[in-house]
Formats: C-alpha cells, structure tokens, sequence
C-alpha cells in the first residue's frame, strides 16, 4: 500500500510539474497598433532617426503597463532580453562582454550614458616621510604631477574598460558644458599630460634625490638603505584591477618595488578612508567617482575633488593643497566671480593647479549602456542613463505603436520603504517611482536644462553683477540693483503655533536676496488629478512648503533629529516664499544664491517651483491628504517617515505601500476621515475646506480599498501591484493625465553631430589656407539653429596650442576655417594638426575631429 | 515489591531528570558559545566597524557630490552637511557605542530571542524587523527545499531500498555510474538548466518564484509557482540524488548482510517484512538522525542556488545581511539555527532511546 501512495505522489508531482511547464512562458499583452501605422517588421537599430511621432488623443504614458521585476546582473540581463523575457534594463554597464552582446545582436538596442562614472588614482599624501621613517614619494606634487605622464590612458582605457572607456585627464567630464566651454583650454593640458614615459621617469628621479632616495645597483630606489615599497590599494571588482596593476607595473619600471593589495572596497575602505595618512597603510588607491545628472556648473569640482573639504576621509582631509589653488577652488565653489571672464581666466589657473599638484590623478571616464530591446524607444539622460532619466516614463514606448506592456528589471526591488517625505531613495525603487510622479519642470536629457512641465513660464530677477544666464525661452531673467524680500513673505516656520514667521518678524531691519525666481502655472493647474481623483489645490504646494521647515523643528509633532542638516544647508540661502495669486498659482521665491543658468537654479532646487514632488528623498509626490496618516502614525510613534527616527523609536519606517505599516496607516486614515482632520490647521485652513477634507479621505479610502496601498502620484502611470515577496510591482497607464502622450517625444534620441572636416594637405607657412567643415545628422545637413558653434584650435609639430578660432557659416550643414597668414606663420615646419569641435546647443556632448597637414616654407 | 518497583522508577526518574538537566545546561552552553562566535566573527572581531565608519564616509562624501540641493551651499556649508551627515549614520548603526557593549547586547537580545531591528536590511514588505524578514523568507525557502528536501529524502530511500534488493542490476549500475554527477553542486545544474530550457528553449523561466504580474486567481498563481519550480527542483535532484541513493543504498546492503537477516532469510520469512523489521529498524536512528538535520538545514537555504534562481528565500537574505555586514540579521538567523540544531540533537537522544532498546541511561549518568 505504501509503495503504491509513494509511486501514486511521485507520478501526481510529476504530472503536475509537465503541466506547469505546458502553460508556457509569460508573454507581454499585445501592443494596439496604431491605425494606419504599419506593422514592425526589422527592428530599428540604436542609431536610427527618432521615429516620427504622430498625433495621438493618448493621454500620459505611451504605455498600459510597466512591470518591473529584479535583475541583479547585466550579463543575466542580457539574455534574458535575447531571450524576449524582457524588454528594457534601465540600469547602466561598463561590461563589456554585455556590450559586446547587445551591439552585436539585431533585435536589441541600447542608449550611451558619457563619463557617468569616472577612474583614478588617489595618493596618500602625508611626508615626505611616514612615521616609521618610510619615505613617500607621493607627497611630493611633482611626483604625483609625473604620474599623469607616466599613464598611457589611452591603453588604459581600451584594455580596462574597452569600448565603453574613454581617457580622461581633467576633472571636467566631457559631457559637462564647462569642458565645451574651456576646451581651448583643456585640450592643450591634455595634450601637454598625455602618456610621456621618459618625461615621468627624469621628472620622478629629480625628486627622489631631491628627497634623499637613490636608485641602487639593482635598479630599484632605496631610502636609509631600504628599498621604497609602495602599497597600492587596487579595487578587485571592476576595470580598477587593471588600472592598478598597469600603474604597479610602470611604477616598477621606473625603480620602485609595489606591494599590491588587490581587495574588495569593504576591505580597503578602512585602509584609504580610515587609516592616518601619517602611518603610512597605502600609498596609492584606485578611486571611483559618479555623477547622476549633467553639471552645467563645474566650478565646484575643484574644490570638490582636490582639497580637505573634498570629503572626510582621512585620505582627502590630509590633502596638501597650495595657498593659492586651495583659494581658488573655494572661490570657485562659492561662484565668487564677478563676471564669465573672470571665471575663466579662475578655471585655467585652476585646471593648471590641479594637474601640478595632482591629489588625484584622472585616468578614464567610463561610460555605461542601457540594453533594451530594437522595437522600444525610450530618452536616455546623457550622463545618467535611463533609470535617473526625468523622461524614461514620458519616452518610453513600442514603435509605431500604442499601448502594450514593458518588462522592466531593477537591480533588485523593494530594497526599503516608500513614503512621501523620507523613504527610500535608492536607484532601484526611483526608478518606480519617477513613472508615477510628475513635476513642475523637468531635465533636458541631452543639456542639463529644464523644461516646463506642470509650469508655464518663470521670471527670474538677479542682483546685477551675477553671471547668470538663460537659455530657453519659458524663462525670462532679470537684472536690478536690489531684491527685497517683501515683510509678508514665508520666511520660516513656527511649529509650535504651526504657523509661518513672516519676513518682517524674522528680519525685522528688513532681508534683501539675491535673486527671485517668479513661477507661473497655467489657469488649468487644478484639473490635475491625483491617482485617486482628488484635484490638485493649493493646499498641496502649501503642505510641501511646510514640509521643509516643519519635521526639523524641536516643537513639531514629527520632529526628525535627520532632518535638521538639510533644513539649516537651505536656511543659509533661503529668505522667503510668497503665493501671490491662487488662481492663477503664481509663487515668488527669494534666495540667496544663483546659477549660470536660470532654468537649472528653477529645476535643480526644491524652491524652484514649489510642485508638491518631493525629489530630495524618495521620487515621490506629496499629497496633503495621503501625508497625513503618515503624519499621524509618526505623532503616535507608532511609525517613523525617515530610516534614523524609526530606529531610534524602535517602529517601522512608514511604508506606503506593503507590509504592517499599512494597517497603521489605515487605522490613521479612518481616524482622519472621521474628524475631517486638516493637518497644520492653523495655516492650513486657509487653504482646504472641511469640504475638501472629506472629499479626498473618502477617494484616498476607495483607492487604498481597491489597491491596497496609499501611493499616489500624479504622473502618467499609477501604482497598481506590489507584490513583494514574488518580487514584482506593477504600474499602469494613467488615463487622466493631463498631457498628450507625445509631449516629450521629440527627445527620443539626441542629436548627436557628425563632423567631417578635409583641406590642403599642405600648408605653406605664412600663407592663408581654407578648411571645409561638413556637420551632419543621418546623412542631412544638421541644422545651424542647433549649432552653438564650431570652434578650433591650430597646433603646431609640437603639439603646442598657437592659435584658435571659430568657423563660419557657408550654408547649411557647411562651415569654413580660414587660417589667416598670421596663423599660419605661427607653425613651425612639420605635421601641424588642426582640431575642429562641433558644439550643439541641443546636446552637451562636444564632438571633435582633427585634420592633419604637412607645413612648409 | 512495590516499594522496590516504586523504588527503581524513582531511581529511573532522579537519572533521567539528572541526564536532561545536564544535557540541557551543556547544549545551553554550546548555543552561548556559538553564538558569540557568531557574533564576534561577524563583526570581525570589531572591525567591521571600521569598515562601516569607512562606507558611511565614501557614501555621504558621494551622496554629497550627487545631492543637487546642495550646490546651493558653500564649501564650507556642505562639509558641515557632510559632517551631520556621518554622525547620524553612524549613530543610526550604533557606531556611537563601543562595540562589547554592542556584542553583550546582542548576545542578550539572540538568546532571549529578542531578534530586534535589522541595521540595512528590510523585508521586502518594507519592515525591518529581524523577525519579519525571517518570517517572509521562510516560506519560499520551505516551499521550494522543503519539497525537494523532504521529496528526496523519501525517494532516495525508496530507491535506494530496491536498489539494496536489486544488487548488480541493471538500475543498480546505472546509480552507481552517476553518483559521482552528484559531486557538482546544485547552482552548477541550474545555471546549464536555464541557459538550456529558459534562454535557449524559451519554456521555463529564467528565475523568480512567479510571474510578473502576478496572476490574479489561485489556479493560476499555482500553476505558476509550480513552473518557476521546475528547473531549481531539478537542479537539486540532479546534484543529490545519484549520491545520497548511492550511499543509502550501500548502508542498507551493510545491513542486509548481517546474520540476523540471513536468518530472517533462512526461516523464509517474507522480502517486506524482513526490509521492515529486520534492515529498516536497526537503521531508524540513522534515518532519522539524517532527516532531522536535512530539516534543519532547509531552514537555512541554499545561498547560491537561491541568487542563480533569484529565488526570494533565507539564503539569499544571509547572502544580503553578509553584504550588508547586517550584524543582527546574520546573528538572528544564527541563533534560531543554534536553538533548532540544540532542541533536535535533544530530542533525538529520547528518540534513538525508543527505537533502539540498547541506548539507555546509565547508572553513572551519560548514556550508552
């Protein structure tokens, strides 16, 4: 009997796992064709023109359904996309076996993120001798300075990282404006540094007798007769090995004898960020630094990377730095210029400092791809790729098609709790969360810039002097003598009364600023919807306002230890805020700090709009009415909105979507709807009515009631399924949105140019010479209006900088370099190179060509 | 004579009560003992403070750099942020106490199995309770190895059983050629499964525990789960079964060549009930023993295959908590390992006493 249940169980398991694996893989719903539109056939390749977009009564999203699951690896990421179990992996690589892969297969695409993360080498920087008596040769700059000749980045760069690395000499990332801005100034220093073996080995001698080592018969440098051993910390996860190793490897060449400690960052980040420099643990480390937008400000990246204020690892806050280049670099950093001449003629001396003295020495920009399937477009941002992409869920959709459904995977899901004011804010989970939210303006993903996007137009008004700028036309900028904050301006927040402190409580002598930012929404502002079908009213940007003083205030119901560093960093610039108008919304800000550009000093800050999207923590849009059982549960303690507050309680951090928080909130939900509670009262009754309370706990009950969960956003797609243990979360297209689903569309793909330059192979010295410079996009002349210019730079058989210049406009897509007699005469006899920069105004990245000819009498 | 009688089973009593006292202080003692050699190992002694003291540094000094807003600031404005910054991180990890203080807490906390808050961690439903995220990984670990675990363990013995009855066949050979196929692990299965059957074949997933979206009816979600089954259950069978049938099967040949079976033999009594009675008794305590511990170890999931399956179970959380260096999860799951393993080797002393009548409690105390 036995042995036959046996048998009868093991046939039973079998027969149901051959019938599990008969209903055959998940597949994505069909996309709806649209009308008329044919039908796919080949997959279009990553470097095809955007498609055209055709007018569509679609709302929101192109797209019915994003569902993202976890994919911890690029590689598994990769064949699941050739195997068509996924569409799009919105996270970035540099592996470039992946790449491989993705380029070489037809029905895949991917997009290109520039000098997203960026190599080099670190120096411990104490000396000349440790404390044992060691010497280090690192403390010496010109040591560190010879290094960048020792480098042959190039190599570096193709072995290490291969076609996803690029070299990468200063500070400034080729994607930022300021390297287009400067590159008359950058090329020649990178040309000046580039790899020089015997210029780095009588360079490193000079020094090392200078500091008392000598070069013994073994051809090894020796101090206080012991050999100088250098401990290098070389990363073991990624392209950092090799980049250890080649410059072990030339650092043994030229003398030294190195200890290698190749591990992992846990391991060596005691050692470089811990250790006292003075002991001597290291003597060099492989670094990594990343950038999540693009900076259209560098300036203050010197004073970022190069001096103690750079972080507080023991490494950096033991950073020598000369007088003057430590001056400068905070001046930088502090915008203190008076004008863009003056700032300059700083960045020059500035880049030249920094390459002399070389507290790090950069080696190579590593760019990542995004993989995704051929038949999916989607924006990429140019320095943070898809998932940091404020466009992807705007962008992203089938082509030629409306609807269907896109497999995303994160590199994991859930990873922490989601709330409105300090959930988690990881990449992985804002990834989600950016498909749900929407925003007053949002990034340019080719410029840096912003757009309008809830907004319709701003003003800024700068103290003259500032050297501030605008570009786009939404923006209108300003300049006078002098700003006055008006006395019944917000200026901060009374948590006890709950109430704002007007500006002529908090400066009762009056407070200036030195700018004001006027933002204009558009009259139909409040037929915005949240998810759950409550409109948007002012009561929300009001909240959000509240939100920024209120939780780091001692006397508030949810003060937040965590809190407070934020609200002090804002309150040294911000002097007040004031609602002009409620219908139209017109809100006036006044601070005390500026930006190059007047769209990013709107976009970049939480002040700039005042939309209530909370982009400082999690990507999440701040609803007054699902903020409060939040605000309620934390005044019980009960739960925490921030990760420090919620360990300190010994409660769950507030998450808005699954696990025991829910009933929490749920019970505060139900205690809110019954007392038609208005959070903030005092300030907050001005602007919601009891009505209004109660309209919205009754939708937000309804929509917790179908889907069991208290996000809400306002932006093209809405929360739908967490489904945390089986590792999914599902978002669905959004039909109330207010925009047209091809809004953004034309930022499907950037226009990058392609520069073709030819001329005479010889030039007779002293004697004019004319260059032909063709631009084009796809075979087509690219359009002058979105050329900013085309500047270039002459140099001689040296490799010296003699001349420059910009060319001129022939006709569209053809430009001209005329090389005067004066220019000419300036080249020695020899291969002189001449090299051209497109600089487009619709894309940061510059794109360079060079032209070689042979100078002669 | 009842007084004698009353006499021995007081005598029986006092010894056994002795034995469990001491067996239970001696385990207690070895539960403490691993235990803060769990703890002390996973903070490295204390060093792994210096790692975290180090991260939090690299992190805020990047979140720093990434952190928009504060481009607003002076220099000297972003390094006092900067500052703020590390000394709530580090308090928020408890950096701001000496670490034996720490280790004596969390020692008193494991063995009270007061499992506490979860320093980086959270459940994927967002608590960071220890408790929590023990209590939602549990179930696909226990679903996923517990069926295979517990589906095996009976297969193998099965098999193995006729193998024993079947020495020199054809099927015996056939386990005996493949048990060393055995030797490779059951993530080094699943890898060649997936690439055969998900990324070549198209017809199984490639991992998970189910489909995205999740189905919205039980028949469905089933059939589902069943499916992202197949091939890790596969793997496990493939990396297990040739060996452990192999090995059973050779225990058992042991034991049916003892001279009591020849003599169950030569009295002709019947196959079966010379395979019960006479080869499955005496080698009960064996089985059982092998069955508790392979309990015990699905508890703890399997690691690896977990990450290959992505596979959301307690092995991938260790995995985590060892990345993380989360100290509370790694000595939480520990702990609950120690006190399983302890109350198991426990109660297996009372079990082998009732199916073997020579274990015994001796006189001396300790058994034999």
């Amino acid at each position: 009997m036995s042995r036959k249940l046996i048998t009868f169980f093991s046939l039973l398991v079998v027969t149901v796992l051959v019938l599990a694996a008969c209903q055959g893989p998940a597949t994505a719903p069909q996309a709806t064709a649209l009308p008329g539109a044919p039908e796919p056939t080949t997959p279009a390749p990553s470097n095809t023109l955007p498609t055209e977009v055709p007018d569509t009564g679609r709302m929101g999203g192109w797209l019915d359904t994003l569902v993202f699951t976890s994919i911890d690896q690029i590689a598994d990421a990769v064949t699941q996309l050739k195997a068509d179990a996924l569409d799009i992996y919105p996270f970035g690589s540099e592996n470039s076996d992946a790449f491989q892969t993705t380029a070489s297969d037809p029905n895949l695409a991917y997009t290109v993120a520039i000098g997203n993360a960026v190599d080099g080498f670190m120096f411990n920087p104490a000396g000349p001798t440790f404390t044992d008596g060691r010497l280090n040769p690192f403390s010496n700059p010109k040591v560190r300075e010879a290094i960048n000749w020792l480098i042959d980045r190039n190599y570096v760069a193709q072995e290490a990282i291969g076609a996803l690395g690029q070299p990468q000499t200063v500070v400034i990332v080729s994607t930022f404006p300021d390297y287009v801005r400067y590159a008359d100034i950058i090329r020649p220093l990178e040309v000046k540094y580039s790899y020089n073996l015997e210029k780095a080995k009588a360079a490193i001698s000079t020094e090392m007798e200078a500091m008392g080592a000598t070069m013994g018969s073994d051809g090894k440098w020796q101090f206080n007769g012991e050999p100088v051993v250098l401990i290098g910390l070389i990363r073991s996860e990624d392209a950092r090995t090799f980049m250890g190793n080649y410059l072990s490897d030339q650092l043994e060449n030229i003398g030294f004898t190195v200890d290698r400690q190749v591990r992992t960052r846990t391991e060596l980040s005691p050692i470089w960020g811990r250790s006292i420099p003075e002991n001597g643990e290291w003597h060099f480390y492989t670094g990594g630094w990343g950038y999540n937008s693009i900076a259209r400000n560098s300036s203050n990246l010197f004073d970022g990377y190069y001096t103690p204020r750079a972080g507080s690892t023991t490494a950096e806050q033991g950073y020598v730095v000369s007088p003057e280049f430590d001056q400068l670099a905070m001046d930088l950093a502090n915008n203190k210029y008076s004008d863009m001449n003056e700032r300059r003629e700083m960045f020059a001396r500035a880049l030249e400092l920094s390459l002399q003295e070389s507290q790090i020495v950069w080696v190579a920009g590593v760019n990542q791809f995004y993989p995704r399937n051929a038949n999916l477009q989607v924006s990429s941002d140019m320095v943070a790729g898809v998932a940091q992409s404020s466009l992807y869920p705007y962008t992203l959709r089938w082509i030629d098609q409306e609807g269907g459904t896109a497999r995303l995977a994160n590199q994991g899901i859930l990873t922490g709790a989601w709330n409105p004011v300090s959930g988690q804010n990881w990449v992985q989970e804002v990834v989600v969360q950016k498909a749900t939210v929407d925003d007053g303006v949002l990034a340019d993903p080719y410029t840096g810039l912003y757009w309008p996007q809830r907004i319709e137009r701003a003003e800024v008004t700068t103290v003259e002097g500032l050297p501030m700028t605008k570009t786009l036309d939404w923006v209108d900028l300003q300049f006078t003598s002098e700003i006055v904050v008006p006395a019944d301006a917000w200026a901060d927040w009374d948590a006890a009364k709950q109430e704002f402190i007007l500006a002529s409580e908090k400066y009762p002598s009056g407070a200036t600023a030195l700018t004001k930012i006027t933002v204009y929404y558009p009259s139909d502002l409040w037929n915005v919807k949240w998810h759950d079908g409550s409109n948007i009213s002012v009561g929300d940007f009001v909240n959000n306002i509240i939100r920024l003083f209120d939780r780091a205030k001692p006397e508030s119901a949810i003060f937040d230890e965590a809190a407070v560093p934020t609200y002090e960093s804002m309150m040294t610039y911000f002097k007040g805020v004031k609602i002009v108008s409620t219908d139209p919304l017109i809100i006036e800000t006044y601070v005390d700090t500026y930006d190059l550009d007047a769209e990013v000093l709107i976009g970049q800050n939480a002040f700039g709009t005042w939309f209530p999207t909370n982009r400082t923590n999690a990507w999440s849009s701040f609803s007054w009415h699902s903020f409060v059982p939040g605000y309620l549960a934390e005044e019980n303690r009960e739960l925490s909105f921030s990760e420090e507050k919620s360990t300190s309680l010994n409660v769950n951090w507030t998450h808005y979507i699954d696990g025991p928080s829910l009933e929490i909130l749920k019970k505060y939900l139900d205690q809110a709807e019954k007392d038609t509670y208005i959070p903030y009262s005092p300030t907050l009754s001005q602007f919601i009515t009891p009505d209004e309370a109660g309209q919205r706990y009754g939708n937000l009950q309804a929509w917790y009631a179908k889907h069991n969960h208290f996000w809400i956003g306002t932006g093209p797609y809405y929360l739908d399924q967490v489904n945390s243990v089986e590792g999914s979360i599902v978002t669905r297209h959004f039909a109330d949105f207010p925009d047209p689903a091809n809004k953004w569309d034309r930022f499907g793909e950037p226009m990058l140019p392609v520069l073709d330059a030819a001329g005479p192979a010889k030039v007779s010295s002293g004697k004019e010479a004319t260059f032909d410079v063709l631009v084009s996009y796809k075979d087509a002349p690219y359009p002058s209006s979105y050329l900013d210019s085309i500047p270039f730079l002459l140099y001689d058989a040296e490799g010296t900088l003699v001349d420059k210049g910009t060319a001129e406009f022939v006709t569209e897509g053809q430009y001209a370099i005329q090389l005067t007699a004066d220019m000419t005469a300036k080249l020695k006899e020899g291969t002189a190179q001449l090299e051209i920069i497109a600089v487009s105004n619709v894309i940061s990245v510059p794109v360079f060509t060079r032209v070689t000819f042979v100078v002669g009498q | 004579m009842a007084n004698i009688a009353y006499s021995q089973r007081s005598s029986t009593f006092k010894r056994v009560a002795v034995y469990i006292t001491g067996r239970l202080v001696m385990m207690f003692a070895t539960v403490v003992i691993g235990v803060f050699l769990t703890i002390l190992i996973a903070n490295m002694g204390g060093y792994v403070d210096e790692i975290q003291r180090g991260i939090i540094r690299e992190d805020v000094s990047q979140a720093a750099n990434q952190n928009l807003s504060l481009r607003s600031l002076t220099s000297e404005e972003r390094m006092h942020w900067v500052n703020e910054q590390i000394i709530l991180r580090e308090k928020q990890l408890g950096l701001d106490k000496p670490f034996m203080v720490r280790a004596v807490k969390f020692m008193k906390d494991a063995l009270t199995l007061n499992l506490g808050r979860a320093q980086r961690m959270t459940s994927d439903k967002g608590s960071q309770m220890v408790r929590d995220i023990i209590l939602e990984r549990l179930p696909p670990t226990l679903i996923l190895f517990g069926i295979s675990g517990l589906l095996l363990f009976v297969v193998e013995i099965w098999i193995a059983l006729g193998l024993s009855r079947h020495y020199g066949g054809f099927w015996d050979k056939l386990f005996v050629f493949l048990a060393p196929a055995s030797t490779s692990p059951a993530w080094f299965y699943g890898i060649f499964l997936i690439l055969i059957f998900a990324a070549m074949l198209g017809i199984l997933p490639f991992g998970g525990m189910m489909d995205a979206p999740v189905p919205d009816n039980w028949v469905d979600y089933t059939l589902s789960l069943l499916r992202h089954m197949i091939l890790p259950l596969v793997a496990v069978t493939l990396s297990q079964i040739f060996l452990n049938t192999y090995n059973w099967r050779t225990f058992f040949l042991i034991y049916s060549n003892e001279d009591y079976v020849e003599m169950a033999k030569a009295k002709g009594l019947p196959s079966r009930v010379i395979e019960r009675e006479y080869i499955m008794r005496p080698t009960l305590p064996t089985i059982i023993t092998s069955f508790a511990l392979t309990l015990i170890g699905l508890w703890q999931g399997f690691i690896i295959m977990e990450t290959v399956f992505n596979w959301p179970g307690m092995g991938r959380a260790y995995f985590q908590a060892v990345q993380f260096f989360d100290v509370p999860v790694i000595v939480g799951m520990t702990v609950i390992n120690a006190y399983m393993l302890a109350i198991t080797m426990f109660i297996l002393d009372f079990i082998y006493a009732i199916l073997d009548p020579r274990v015994q409690v001796a006189n001396q105390g300790g058994n034999q």
